[in-house]
């Protein structure tokens, strides 16, 4: 059996003035799947993100979600359907608590009912920052910001979470921890996206690997055959013949 | 920081109970004082609903004392023959509507400004508002309009202000508390701390912005409304005043900004300080509330209650076994 995908991008591009951030990228991601997007510093990984989650609106193509299209939606919209987001930078809100900043993610996110008090406790607990709970986001580490971001992100109740460098400027302790909280939070049946650096922690944690180079997705497909794709090393290293 | 969730409107009910005793213990200007007092509280959660909750610092607010006034005053004259209470209750519902038409047609644009933008572009909101009310004929802003007196024949207005502004600032205080509570309020504290990531939460930010505004519009408009006929007799000038603008700020700086009891604090201490330490000194009021202003923003940009959380905060370090 084939599910419908939980996402999937049609014909995306993207022009800045003339520039050709995002060119006629497509793919679909499986429900349940870990995906990571790789590819050289200015690829448009984070500019691919920004289009899924409707910050910037595309030029053309399309972007379904459970078959729903939610292309040029308004941010909020998109992540009223269940679709959540952890910035690179993390952008806690810097006044509240981490219980704090966390309801948030609780009290909105995806439309429907909810328990804000348990969803905003499981959402600390998957990305292991309970103990946390009553510190104010402004004296965390770059690691705990990281897990917050992720659990702000987790306790929407998203059904696909977009993870943009979420193990960036970690140290090997805080990559592993974070690592783990992925995985958890996959098998609580959320679909994870990621644009990830840290090549070790994506070979490790990835089901498959999508690589964009210049705009252009230029392999698809498990991590190690992606690995060792000749047009990904060029695109990573240059070729012999530049 | 956990409280009961009914003691905090209990608390403001008892609060204003104990002060509607004002009048029958302070002498006439301790009265006055206290009207100012109120009224400026009252003004000022108003403002905070936007400015201290969502973190869009109106510069202009008083465009809406003006509005409200002068909307309530114009049907009012048309109407003169009623009952004072029902006149009143007239007036309210024509300022707080016109608050409520005029917030609603500039939210739109003026709510995409942020930051300081927003707040330069309110001020040009309220000069534009007072300038139309001063030059169109119909408006009587230059020539200036009555209100009919509401107080009692058998009360002193001066206290039936006081009691009228304190029960008007009681309910914009609750108002304020069921925002402050409620699920709309936790998503206006995530537009101020950050109002990308908000989006990206689901907030619905422009929706939540809009409707705070016109809150925040239409509980100011209904304030000026019973300002105006405190004076018994008001201009454009009387009104749509600068100084008010200023006030609202500094009100919500010296209390606390983005807290729900800073605003009513900051106005009971400015209002304080410059009737009564400075009451003397005529004009020199506006020197000190600049120069409060200065010293607000270098030196404690969290307000009196920010200090206070910053001692106790330490205090807890201080007591706190070292690891």
């Amino acid at each position: 059996m084939s599910a419908a995908p939980i996402l999937q991008v049609d014909g995306l591009s993207k022009s800045f003035r003339g520039l050709r951030a995002i060119s006629e990228v497509s793919f679909a991601i499986e429900a349940g799947s870990i995906t990571s997007i790789i590819g050289p510093n200015g690829a448009g990984k984070s500019t691919l993100f920004n289009l899924i989650t409707g910050y910037l609106a595309p030029t053309a193509g399309d972007v379904r979600f459970r078959d729903r299209r939610i292309t040029g939606m308004a941010t909020n919209r998109i992540a009223e359907l269940g679709v959540a987001r952890a910035f690179q930078i993390a952008r806690p809100f810097r006044d509240l608590s981490v219980f704090e900043n966390v309801r948030i993610g609780a009290l909105f996110g995806k439309a429907g009912s909810r328990d804000v008090e348990a969803t905003t406790r499981r959402g600390m607990e998957l990305a292991a920052i309970a103990h946390l709970a009553d510190q104010p986001a402004n004296t965390l580490t770059v690691g705990q910001l990281r897990h917050l971001e992720v659990a702000r992100a987790i306790a929407t109740r998203a059904d696909l979470l977009l993870a943009d460098e979420p193990c960036a400027g970690l140290n090997p302790t805080e990559t592993a921890a974070m690592i783990e909280v992925l995985r958890r939070i996959r098998a609580s049946g959320v679909t994870i996206v990621l644009v990830e650096h840290d090549m070790p922690s994506v070979m490790e944690v990835s089901d498959r690997l999508l690589v964009l180079d210049a705009g252009a997705m230029i392999a698809d497909g498990p991590p190690h055959e992606v690995a060792g794709d000749p047009r990904v090393i060029a695109a990573y290293l240059g070729s012999p013949d530049d | 920081m956990k409280r009961s969730p009914a003691l905090v409107p209990l608390l403001i009910v008892a609060a204003a109970l104990v002060l509607a005793l004002g009048p029958f213990v302070l002498p006439p200007f301790y009265v006055r004082v206290g009207q100012l007092m109120v009224y400026s509280a009252g003004l000022a959660v108003a403002w905070a609903i936007l400015g201290g909750f969502a973190g869009y610092a109106s510069f202009g607010h008083a465009a809406f004392i003006g509005v409200g006034a002068f909307a309530a005053g114009l049907v009012e004259n048309q109407f003169s023959a009623l009952a004072p209470g029902l006149l009143l209750a007239l007036g309210l519902a024509v300022g707080g509507g016109a608050c409520a038409v005029l917030s609603a047609a500039v939210a739109y644009p003026i709510l995409r400004l942020r930051g300081t933008f927003f707040s330069i572009a309110m001020l040009g909101v309220c000069h534009v508002c007072a300038e139309v009310n001063n030059n169109v004929d119909f408006f009587q802003g230059s020539m200036g309009i009555n209100f009919p007196p509401l107080a009692p024949a058998s009360m002193d207005p001066a206290d039936f202000f006081f009691w009228l502004y304190l029960a008007a600032g009681t309910i914009v205080m609750l108002i304020a508390w069921l925002i402050w509570r409620s699920r709309f309020g936790a998503g206006l504290l995530s537009i101020r701390e950050d109002e990308d990531t908000a989006r990206m939460l689901g907030v619905p930010t422009e929706r939540y912005k809009r409707l705070a505004f016109v809150i925040s519009a239409v509980l100011t408009g209904l304030l000026g409304v019973i300002y105006a006929h405190a004076l018994g007799y008001i201009t454009t000038d009387s009104v749509y005043r600068d100084d008010t603008n200023l006030n609202l700020i500094v009100f919500s700086l010296l209390g606390g900004m983005g807290t729900l009891f800073g605003p009513v604090i900051g106005a009971f201490l400015l209002v304080f300080i410059t009737q009564v330490i400075l009451g003397r000194l005529l004009d020199f009021h506006l020197f000190a509330t600049g120069l409060l202003l200065v010293l607000l923003v270098l030196g404690a940009p969290g307000g009196v209650l920010g200090v206070v959380r910053g001692w106790r905060v330490r205090r807890r370090a201080a007591t706190a076994p070292a690891e």
